[in-house]
């Protein structure tokens, strides 16, 4: 130590270094528990393929508290924070453009649907396009996941 | 006969070591090429059945068609690089059953749609994290990648454990579903009426393979 | 008294106000009248508001946002473009560039009289002759709002007396409606609001004008519903102002169930439609309420060529159309005889139809031929039709006649008869012109395969609707005059049909006249 002051500096260095990480730990809230119970399981039954990556509720209904019978749909924009775009999910069926049948991109809206016009993740999934095609519909893809 | 070949050396102490240092390099020489060689899409493509698994993974960032035009091999993603014994007896060990399958068996019928489910078993973590070391604290990653990130590091080790393939599906093969569909189609319907796709598919390969 | 508690004479006098204010309010929500300007408060205000994304709302949006208004388009379901996106994208233009291009010559007067022939004479003349004079901006303005149309000879649809339909490069609306629906939304000041659903209009304090809209955000259209319109109360309630005026391009009824069964009794309301389930009349009895005069109401095309065995328009038109109708038969399947002229006009068959229908509603009548009956450019579409399982085939007649339980002798009498008619050249009893092509031949080749659809009349187009003067103002019940601030166009509207609608018109109605109400506004 050459001086008094350099220990000074020191200290002020340390101090403020310590209460900038312990600040930054500080800043995430916590995300809210949800008890998962068979009863729960059997009133909102999740889809296979997200039931495959171990999903809990607050993974998709984010910001939305802890009760389940106060969940809200999250809406196309919950969806895509994983399902990146609209056209990225049509250009996933790209082979489907060759003849027209491309859920995702379909001759009369594109890409613009709601995702919810088909996909439900609690109860089974409907086909918009049945709505017309009601019998080339199963020849052209499979049932909605 | 031992004693006389030892007296040999003996004599020929500078000599020997020359000779057994060329034989070595020859012989290192020869399986780094004989294993360079069968690591990459060239080689993989012999058997034809891959085609549509390169044309696609030519599609994709893994491939090469990315800004920075960085191309991994087959076997970068494909084998263990844990250590030198295990890439050798696994390269080794897969090249005995597939060929036999490709040779003595019906490659044609093999059903890659259903393979697909099984990709975390041909793509280990251990081969995505040699290169993407940073996935946790990139800042290039959303929020919602970030939190997935953690979720699937808070499985890893139960029984709930998942993969990267999990999530990301046709990394290095972007396309595949669909490459797959042009040169054997799932559904009933589009068999016959893809045939032009996968024309464009095998030219563009061919391109590409020049 | 203290000052904390409310005196008893305050309490009273609140009480009494209460009940009063509580009767009044349940009294207007049982009548139903639309609200004034002093009831409501605005959450946000707009110069023009469209209602409905089709080709007349998207057309009048467009228009009205290129000369610089401020527009909030609301549209009930989830997709834009209602029934102007599955349809086939044809548009009937009189004297257009096409023509021009091509040499065909027509004439603004032929189109009228052509529609008027259809029409049974009770067209509104002064809106087909607005059609002659503006079509072709219409077909102009689409383009430059990035709609293509095929560069090719402009097809000949039924009814026409020249070729003069042109088809989008995609063959549907969808041609027209991707491209407006970009050009509108990237617009400033536009704004497109699906799962929104207008429920009334906002009047002025006088009554007399149309200030804005009550709507419903975040609306969930319910298929499942017996009316939608009246049982959905899904969404949360807003208000809007429109300082210029509101738009109604909320299309036709032909699937409201409640409604169109009460101009036409026939349609049941398990029966379909080849709309879309949005097609209904809410929008439109709501203008009614606030004192637009209805025109042809009652007027609605059905299609004969449709079949039960499939939703909507399906496949069964062409191949009825262009294959079974032409040179086969149609057939009752309780005795095997034919009982319309199968080449009529809409109405005659339909109504031809229903007469079976209505005795017994499940005996749906099949029409019947063979390969030689259908036209070339049906090939293909007959293995869609035989997959999907609308049209089947059969090696004999016998099997056929198995298959829909008619009399086998009866149905092989019928055909032997047309047959021989058909090879004399004899007049067959309802008149048929198309058998003269067959003259010498066998009409229905009798060495099969038979080739069968059922068929059920199909609610396709709404004449009727909201009365417009060339403007397209809506006209007061009351006064005669426009009422101020409302504005119509498309299917909802009136009079420019007359009784039946030409193919491929109704495109140019809605273009048009959206256009002119964009203009006008």
């Amino acid at each position: 130590m050459r001086s008094k002051k350099t220990l000074l500096a020191v200290g002020f260095f340390l101090l403020f270094s310590v209460m900038s990480l312990v600040g930054s730990e500080a800043n995430t809230p916590p995300t809210p528990e949800v008890k998962i119970t068979p009863e729960l399981k059997e009133k909102f039954p999740m889809k296979p393929h997200h039931e495959k990556l171990a999903f809990k509720c607050t993974d998709c209904h984010e910001g939305q508290g802890d009760d389940p019978e106060n969940f809200k749909a999250i809406d196309d924009k919950g969806c895509l924070s994983c399902h990146k775009t609209k056209q990225f999910l049509a250009d996933r069926l790209k082979f489907m453009d060759a003849l027209h049948t491309n859920p995702h991109n379909s001759i009369h809206d594109g890409t613009k649907l709601y995702c919810d016009e088909c996909h439900f993740e609690h109860k089974k999934s409907d086909n918009m396009c049945l709505s017309c095609h009601s019998n080339d519909v199963k020849l052209w893809m499979r049932p909605t996941p | 006969m031992i004693k006389k070949l030892f007296l040999i050396i003996k004599n020929n102490l500078l000599l020997t070591l020359l000779v057994g240092v060329l034989i070595g390099l020859l012989s290192s020489w020869v399986l780094y090429e004989g294993l360079h060689r069968t690591s990459d899409d060239r080689f993989c493509i012999v058997c034809h059945e891959m085609k549509p698994m390169v044309a696609a993974y030519h599609n994709d960032v893994h491939g090469g068609n990315g800004k920075t035009g960085i191309k991994v091999t087959c076997v970068t993603c494909h084998l263990p690089h844990d250590n030198v014994f295990a890439y050798i007896a696994t390269k080794a060990r897969n090249g005995v059953v597939e060929g036999a399958i490709h040779f003595f068996g019906n490659a044609d019928a093999i059903d890659w749609q259903a393979n697909r489910a099984n990709r975390a078993h041909f793509v280990e973590d251990k081969a995505c994290a040699q290169c993407h070391t940073n996935y946790k604290t990139n800042e290039a990653i959303s929020e919602k990648g970030h939190k997935m990130h953690e979720h699937y590091a808070s499985l890893k080790g139960t029984d709930k454990e998942i993969n990267c393939a999990s999530c990301h599906a046709e990394v290095g093969h972007k396309g595949l579903r669909s490459m797959l569909n042009y040169y054997k189609p799932e559904y009933e319907y589009y068999k016959g009426k893809l045939d032009k796709k996968k024309d464009e598919a095998e030219k563009k390969l061919a391109e590409e393979m020049k | 008294m203290s000052k904390e508690t409310m005196s008893r004479r305050d309490a009273l006098k609140m009480g009494a106000l209460g009940t009063v204010g509580m009767a009044m309010l349940s009294a207007s929500n049982a009548m139903a009248a639309a609200p004034t300007e002093k009831d409501v408060k605005f959450d946000e205000e707009y110069d023009v508001i469209v209602i409905g994304t089709g080709f007349a709302g998207l057309a009048a949006a467009a228009k009205a946002a290129e000369r610089g208004y401020k527009v909030l388009i609301l549209e009930k379901m989830g997709r834009v473009g209602g029934n102007s996106v599955i349809n086939g994208g044809g548009m009937a233009v009189p004297n257009s560039s096409w023509q021009k291009k091509y040499g065909i010559q027509d004439s603004g007067e032929l189109f009228i009289a052509d529609c008027l022939k259809a029409g049974l004479g009770i067209n509104h003349v002064e809106l087909l002759e607005t059609i002659v004079k503006r079509a072709q901006d219409a077909l102009d303005f689409s383009i430059k709002c990035g709609a293509k149309w095929q560069d090719v000879k402009p097809a000949w649809f039924g009814g026409h007396s020249a070729p003069r339909s042109l088809v989008t490069d995609n063959m549907s609306g969808s041609g027209v409606i991707k491209p407006m629906h970009e050009f509108v939304e990237k617009l400033p000041g536009c704004k497109i609001m699906t799962r929104t659903k207008m429920d009334d209009f906002v009047m002025s304090s006088d009554g007399t004008s149309v200030v804005g809209v009550t709507a419903r955000i975040n609306y969930r259209f319910d298929p499942k519903l017996l009316s939608d319109d009246m049982e959905n109360k899904t969404g949360e309630k807003k208000v809007y102002k429109a300082k210029k005026g509101v738009v109604l391009a909320s299309g036709g009824f032909s699937m409201d169930k409640i409604y169109r069964k009460l101009q036409d009794p026939r349609l049941v309301e398990d029966m379909d439609a080849t709309n879309h389930d949005g097609a209904t009349a809410g929008a439109l009895l709501k203008a009614f309420q606030i004192g637009a005069f209805p025109v042809h109401i009652d007027w609605i095309q059905q299609g004969p060529w449709a079949s039960p065995d499939e939703r909507g328009f399906g496949v069964a038109p062409l191949l009825t159309q262009q294959g079974l109708f032409k040179l086969g038969v149609a057939v009752d399947v309780r005795n095997g005889k034919r009982f319309m002229n199968e080449m009529a006009d809409r109405k005659t068959r339909a109504d031809a139809e229903y007469v079976i229908l209505r005795e017994a509603p499940k005996a749906y009548p099949v029409a019947i031929g063979t390969y030689n009956t259908f036209e070339e450019q049906v090939y293909p579409i007959m293995e869609k039709g035989l997959s999907g399982g609308v049209m089947k085939k059969f090696d004999t007649l016998d099997a056929l006649a198995a298959n829909y339980k008619i009399p086998a002798d009866a149905l092989k009498e019928t055909i032997k008869k047309y047959n021989e008619d058909a090879k004399n050249g004899t007049e067959d009893q309802f008149k048929k012109q198309s058998l003269k092509d067959v003259k010498g031949k066998e009409a229905i080749e009798m060495k099969g395969p038979f080739y069968a659809i059922r068929l059920v009349p199909k609610p396709h187009h709404t004449m009727g609707g909201l009365q417009i003067n060339t403007k397209a103002q809506v006209i007061s019940a009351n006064t005669n005059k426009p009422i101020p601030g409302l504005y119509a166009a498309g299917e909802v509207t009136g009079g420019t049909h007359g009784a039946s609608r030409l193919g491929t018109v109704a495109v140019t109605d809605c273009l048009t006249f959206g256009m002119i109400a964009g203009e006008n506004i």
